[in-house]
């Protein structure tokens, strides 16, 4: 990956290809994502929370996969679930600081001119030739504010569950069909029964700051945890009739 | 009418006052006014002696249940993690003689017995493995100086068992803040004047300078070296444990480091030398360097010598700190209505950093124990006393141990402490037993022990001691000894691969916190 900020000059030239933006998510367990997403998420994928290993802070994430490096949605050529997450559309193009001479930070967008995406068969540039931005790169710019914008939420959702003790680790033990067994740790989720055992004054203080209803988004996502088993067990038989198939 | 315990009077404000009251306070719900009411007196005049800097892993349950923030407290004390003790120069007095008392017990332990495989693989290996490398994976891991845990790990959990190193006059007000703003401990700044004894000989009340009549239930005398209740007051005579400990004097510096991002040791580093040994504390922005020797087998100027050869061309700008030890205890540690914690109730010296965890011991026994009345409470000191008295004990016969198995013969120092006469007769009756075979569970069999037999088996065979493996019975399960002897080799490769360098850690935890959960 080599980052650089965007420049419409510099790079105008550039023709990219936003179908494979889902390839390079192919091996991703863990798609980072923002409040404003969630119900649109939930429809789709278990919520759930994880550490960011560099820094230990809390982020919310849909779950693709049973185990590091599986994303049981991608079938080959794309996502194939009715909602891909922002954090997936906006690629090639990343979310940077900018270092100002005044010391303020200000987001700037990046581009990865290292990424797959960027190929000479690309059908999208970022600017017309008139040189206006094209409709692709408005697109991707209202992604990413919409990412810039959700993070503040995000975070104070983050930190107002912390506060009421309202996460809690899960652990996944599955055995699938074929009597393998999967273990997977490092996963959080809302603590059904503190959440319910919230006193009115906590609960009033949710539903006015808009934070209810996030919070059963995540509870209503769980059960998407069987559609992930589903998915791991069908791609298993699949994988034993190659096999049977080969021999 | 029976007389009901209802408040607790501590004297003294250094480490083992602050943290008596808040352990107590925590258990007991001072907080809210439903529980035993605690209140502590301070002199603004008398300074405290804050050199321990080295803790147990007991430390984390201890701020854990008081319901502190392991973050805070890495912010605020100067914090670094301690993964044991490194001891050099120890056996042979060479340049290249060093072993590990590390945290983490040996792999299998106690259901697997990996020492006595260990001895008669080192019989027969030049090569073989030092005990702590073959058995834990953490040697690894200090020498690589990494932390032993992640940034994802929550607060107070370890990946591999550590302890801390901290700054005792910025933990004192650290817990002492604590205390007052959270766990309702009353905190009176004052000189007592006098103890007024009644006809029973109960501490009755303090006469203080400012604050007038200070009454308690339980007085609990934290008053350092000078012992103003249980030793002054109340009569209890110290018993001196000099002819067994040699150390009484210690020289203390704070030595600044080369940068800012200099390592951290992840360990403390404990250097013999010719009339005692030099400890080495990494602290965040500092070391804490002193050598602690015997007055009576050199000089002062002697030993300031050594200990400016250890540090180095940085000793110029530096100004030791001189400090008397007078190694023994109390003869009893709860006397009537008083009891003793820290150094009120004794001190040996500063090796296996027994200290601070005798406080934090002394204060949960106390809180578990709290009598319900002034009539039960006899019966508590009774017991209080046997349990104390068994951990002075045995952690007399621990320190000694590291003493006696030293081959050095370079000072009357070394050889004076192998004088069979100078050996608690229970260290050499075990020395017999561990003759012939490795120390274990059943040499430890109180629920009062201080150190588990594993960390007997590291200085044992990390100096050298021989075990006669002739007689051995062989092994009924050296299948299962080979898998553990293998796991700890593959736990050594993971976690040095994956554990963080210990600055780059601390500096993690300063910046963005580690979670609770």
């Amino acid at each position: 990956m080599h980052l650089v900020e965007l420049s419409r000059a510099e790079h105008s030239e550039l023709k990219i290809n936003p179908d494979l933006a889902e390839a390079s998510a192919a091996k991703q367990h863990l798609i980072p994502i923002v409040v404003s997403e969630f119900r649109k998420a939930a429809t789709q994928y278990p919520i759930v929370f994880a550490k960011n290993p560099e820094t230990g802070r809390f982020a919310p994430y849909v779950l693709n996969g049973l185990e590091p490096e599986e994303n049981l949605f991608w079938s080959g050529t794309k996502m194939d679930v009715a909602y891909v997450p922002l954090n997936v559309r906006r690629r090639p193009f990343f979310v940077g600081m900018a270092d100002t001479s005044s010391g303020a930070n200000d987001n700037v967008l990046c581009i990865d001119i290292e990424s797959s995406c960027i190929a000479a068969s690309g059908q999208k540039s970022i600017v017309d030739p008139d040189g206006s931005d094209s409709p692709y790169l408005k697109e991707i710019l209202s992604i990413v504010r919409t990412l810039v914008q959700g993070q503040e939420q995000t975070n104070t959702f983050i930190s107002t569950a912390l506060s009421l003790d309202l996460l809690c680790p899960i652990v996944l033990d599955i055995v699938l069909e074929d009597g393998k067994p999967l273990h997977v740790e490092g996963l959080y989720s809302i603590d059904e029964d503190r959440f319910r055992a919230l006193d009115k004054d906590k609960v009033e203080r949710l539903w006015n700051e808009g934070l209810l209803d996030l919070i059963y988004s995540v509870i209503v996502s769980t059960g998407q945890i069987f559609n992930l088993i589903r998915l791991r067990n069908e791609r298993e038989s699949l994988n034993l009739a190659w096999r049977d198939n080969e021999n | 009418m029976a007389h009901v315990i209802r408040s607790i009077c501590i004297v003294g404000g250094g480490t083992a006052g602050w943290l008596t009251a808040g352990i107590i306070a925590a258990r007991h719900r001072s907080e809210d006014g439903q529980g035993i009411r605690i209140k502590l007196i301070e002199s603004d005049t008398i300074g405290t002696i804050g050199v321990g800097e080295g803790t147990w892993p007991t430390m984390r349950t201890t701020l854990k249940k008081m319901g502190v923030s392991e973050t805070d407290f890495f912010r605020e004390c100067n914090t670094s993690f301690k993964q044991g003790a490194k001891f050099a120069r120890w056996v042979t007095g060479d340049p290249s003689d060093f072993y590990y008392h590390p945290l983490v017990l040996p792999e299998g332990f106690p259901s697997l017995d990996l020492a006595s495989a260990w001895m008669e693989y080192a019989e027969k290996r030049q090569d073989a493995p030092s005990f702590s490398n073959a058995v834990s994976y953490q040697e690894a891991v200090c020498e690589l100086g990494l932390a032993p845990k992640l940034i994802t790990s929550p607060e107070y959990a370890g990946i591999a068992n550590y302890a801390y190193h901290l700054d005792a006059g910025r933990f004192v007000s650290f817990i002492r803040d604590h205390c007052v703003n959270r766990l309702g401990v009353h905190h009176v700044v004052d000189d007592v004047t006098r103890v007024v004894r009644s006809e029973t000989g109960d501490i009755a009340y303090l006469e203080t300078s400012k604050s007038g009549q200070l009454d308690g239930d339980l007085f609990i005398d934290c008053s350092g070296f000078r012992s103003l209740l249980l030793g002054e007051t109340m009569g209890v005579p110290f018993v001196d444990c000099s002819d067994v400990l040699f150390i009484d004097r210690a020289l203390a510096v704070q030595v600044p480091y080369d940068a800012a991002d200099s390592d951290i040791v992840p360990h403390t580093v404990s250097t013999a030398q010719k009339h005692g040994w030099i400890w080495d504390i990494g602290l965040q922005s500092r070391r804490g360097v002193g050598y602690v020797f015997s007055s009576s087998h050199t000089t002062v100027d002697a030993a300031l010598g050594e200990l400016q050869a250890y540090i180095g061309e940085k000793h110029r700008s530096l100004q030791p700190r001189e400090i008397k030890i007078h190694a023994g205890h109390r003869q009893t540690f709860w006397k009537g209505n008083c009891v003793a914690v820290g150094l009120a109730g004794g001190f040996l010296e500063p090796l296996e950093a027994s200290a601070l965890v005798l406080i934090e011991l002394s204060a949960e026994m106390i809180g578990a124990m709290m009598p319900a009345t002034r009539e039960t409470m006899d019966i508590i000191a009774k017991r209080f006393n046997q349990t104390t008295q068994y951990r002075w004990d045995r952690i007399i016969d621990f320190l000694k141990l590291h003493y006696i198995l030293s081959k050095r013969e370079d000072s009357r120092f070394w050889i004076d402490n192998r004088d069979p006469a100078s050996i608690p007769d229970s260290l050499k009756d075990q020395i017999e037993l561990w003759r012939y075979r490795a120390p274990g569970d059943q040499d430890f069999t109180s629920n009062a022990e201080m150190f588990p037999a594993a960390s007997y088996q590291y200085v044992l065979f990390g100096m050298g001691f021989r075990m006669d493996t002739s007689d051995l019975e062989p092994a009924s399960h050296a299948g299962a000894i080979e898998q553990a002897f293998a796991r700890n080799e593959s736990l050594k490769i993971k976690w040095t691969k994956a554990l963080p360098n210990n600055r780059n850690l601390i500096n993690k935890i300063k910046e963005f916190g580690l979670q609770k959960i």
